[in-house]
């Protein structure tokens, strides 16, 4: 599985959100996309996904563009998770799972096994919507999870704003063996110290473009990172000599 | 099929078996008194009729609130959101002008005529919703209500414009009816285009299920969202047309039933499809149950009215049971 993004860009109307944007990564790769507020992370993700077509540019997976696969084809190559998830109506959280399943056929052993390993199989008769946020974020990564295909890409917004930190060391995992599975994995985060523990490379964005690019000790530098979000950042040392960028 | 499902489906089976058969046995005689009897048989096709149209109209509105509100992922959604009744009203009052002003009016009956203003508000409602290349939910809303308010204001300038007594006949349709005299070819043909809507609607259950996702959700798990909303707009639309041609405005049923349907069954929208469209019936037979023991002295009660009362207070408890949330 090869993802290649070739010079894209997006554009609302006159708000220019992403412009020249390059980049290939290979399965078996996670790759942590940051930047500030407004940067372009949301778009270049639903645009990698195939939910927003690029206004310049392509995207392939495998050669292929992904915003003229077919919708079958979509869903059996990328999974999607939201940043918030939304479901209009009254839907247990098994159910919403299962919809992951919609276009590759219904799977009880993929569901419970998606269920089971976000931590929610005992709850999975429960009301979505009576779910706390953590929950509903747990659901739509379980959905993504019932969806996807060994090998295909994964695409995740913000993934664990919600989470607490259990759930977080837990989707970390998660997202490690469906790289070690061949999976490309691609996740807008705001929490850096989340980001330099799994991710393999990053992208960081400012204003529409893609402003650092690489491997992470290379990247998520003090001064690199500082310069992009307009703020102080320092080496903190933990007491296994991890090194932490920490705000001073 | 799970056992509490079977037995929520039989269960209102029954109850409109028992509602059905009181809509025919219910007898109002010349003093005000009531009474079941069975009726002689050339009045029972009098009862036949009505019985069937509600079932129809009934069964229609309830699928198509549904429809509408999976379309328009707006639990308030209901047949009449997208300027279908403005637009059939309107329709009826232009024709009424027509026929005062030049004797005759090209548009024939009311049916006719209301079918006419529903499709033209329905495909103003259409066009405008559009934003690439597929319809938009919440312009929708906007664009319906305010189709709405502009079929209302050419109403009220056309009852303007025509002499105080047809303006009464306007008020009667607006008030809602089920026929007593109608041909079964007629109903035969409105109900298995109701049929077909109903089982196209459920047939398509598990995408309707996914469409409740977010946009870019229910894409990624592969819903053609463009594709399940022109065909939900068009059946839905259908749906509610067919109820305004028999039965005229029937308010509330379509708003009703889905949600009473979901408190039952839940949200999985193939046994909801059904569950609805029992439902529906049930309550405007039921409605017109109600209209025949009630007389306010000037005869019986328009069923629009009886929808409307019963509907608002039912409405009103559902949301208070749901502590806001329906």
């Amino acid at each position: 599985m090869r993802l290649h993004i070739s010079d894209i860009g997006v554009r609302f109307n006159r708000i220019t959100a992403l412009r020249g944007v390059h980049a290939s990564v290979d399965g078996g790769k996670i790759i942590a996309v940051l930047g500030p507020n407004a940067s372009g992370k949301t778009t270049l993700l639903r645009t990698i996904a195939g939910l927003l077509v690029p206004s310049s540019g392509k995207i392939t997976l495998d050669g292929i563009r992904v915003d003229r696969m077919s919708p079958h084809d979509r869903a059996s190559k990328i999974s999607w998770v939201p940043r918030i998830a939304e479901v209009a109506g009254s839907f247990t959280i098994r159910r919403v799972v299962e919809l992951g399943r919609y276009a590759l056929g219904p799977s009880l052993v993929r569901v419970d096994d998606a269920l089971s390993q976000v931590d929610l199989l005992d709850r999975a008769e429960s009301l979505w919507h009576t779910g706390s946020a953590g929950m509903r974020q747990r659901t739509a990564f379980a959905r993504a999870l019932a969806q996807r295909t060994p090998g295909g890409l994964l695409v995740l917004d913000e993934p664990s704003s919600a989470l607490d930190l259990q759930h977080l060391q837990s989707m970390g995992t998660l997202l490690r063996r469906c790289a070690s599975e061949g999976d490309i994995v691609i996740a807008a985060l705001h929490d850096i110290a989340f980001a330099m523990e799994i991710a393999d490379e990053v992208l960081v964005l400012k204003e529409g473009q893609v402003v650092l690019a690489g491997q992470v000790d290379a990247v998520l530098t003090p001064s690199s990172l500082g310069g992009v979000f307009g703020v102080d950042l320092t080496w903190a040392m933990d007491e296994s000599g991890k090194r932490h960028l920490v705000l001073p | 099929m799970k056992f509490r499902t079977l037995s929520i489906l039989v269960f209102l089976g029954i109850c409109l078996a028992v509602v059905a058969v009181f809509r025919i046995l219910i007898t109002r005689d010349v003093d005000g008194s009531i009474s079941l009897a069975f009726p002689e048989e050339q009045f029972l096709i009098y009862r036949l009729v009505p019985l069937t149209a509600a079932l129809i109209v009934g069964a229609g509105l309830g699928v198509s609130g549904m429809g509408l509100q999976v379309l328009l992922r707006n639990p308030l959604a209901s047949p009449w959101i997208l300027g279908l009744s403005s637009g059939a009203g309107l329709g009826v009052m232009g024709n009424l002008y027509i026929e005062h002003t030049y004797g005759s009016t090209f548009l024939g009956g009311q049916s006719a005529s209301a079918i006419v203003g529903a499709i033209g508000a329905l495909t103003l409602v259409y066009v405008l919703s559009r934003r690439r290349g597929g319809i938009d939910p919440m312009t929708m809303v906007l664009v319906g209500v305010v189709i709405s308010v502009l079929c209302g204001a050419g109403i009220m300038i056309l009852q303007h414009a025509v002499p105080m007594g047809l303006r009464g006949s306007f008020t009667t349709w607006l008030m809602g009816s089920l026929p007593e005299i109608e041909s079964w070819w007629r109903l035969g043909i409105l109900g298995a285009i109701t049929l077909a809507c109903i089982t196209s609607i459920a047939w398509r259950g598990p995408t309707l299920d996914a469409a409740c996702l977010s946009d870019d959700e229910a894409t990624s798990v592969g819903v053609d969202l463009p594709k399940i909303r022109r065909k939900l707009f068009v059946a839905s639309s259908v749906l509610a047309a067919i109820g305004v041609i028999l039965a005229g405005p029937i308010a509330f049923v379509g708003l009703i039933a889905p949600h009473g349907a979901r408190i039952l069954i839940g949200g999985s929208h193939r046994i909801l499809t059904i569950t609805t469209a029992m439902s529906g019936a049930l309550l405007l037979v039921c409605a017109d149950d109600i209209r025949q023991l009630v007389d306010l002295g000037s005869g019986r009660l328009q069923i629009g009215i009886v929808t409307s009362v019963f509907g608002g207070v039912v409405f009103l408890a559902l949301l208070l049971r749901g502590k806001g949330r329906i």
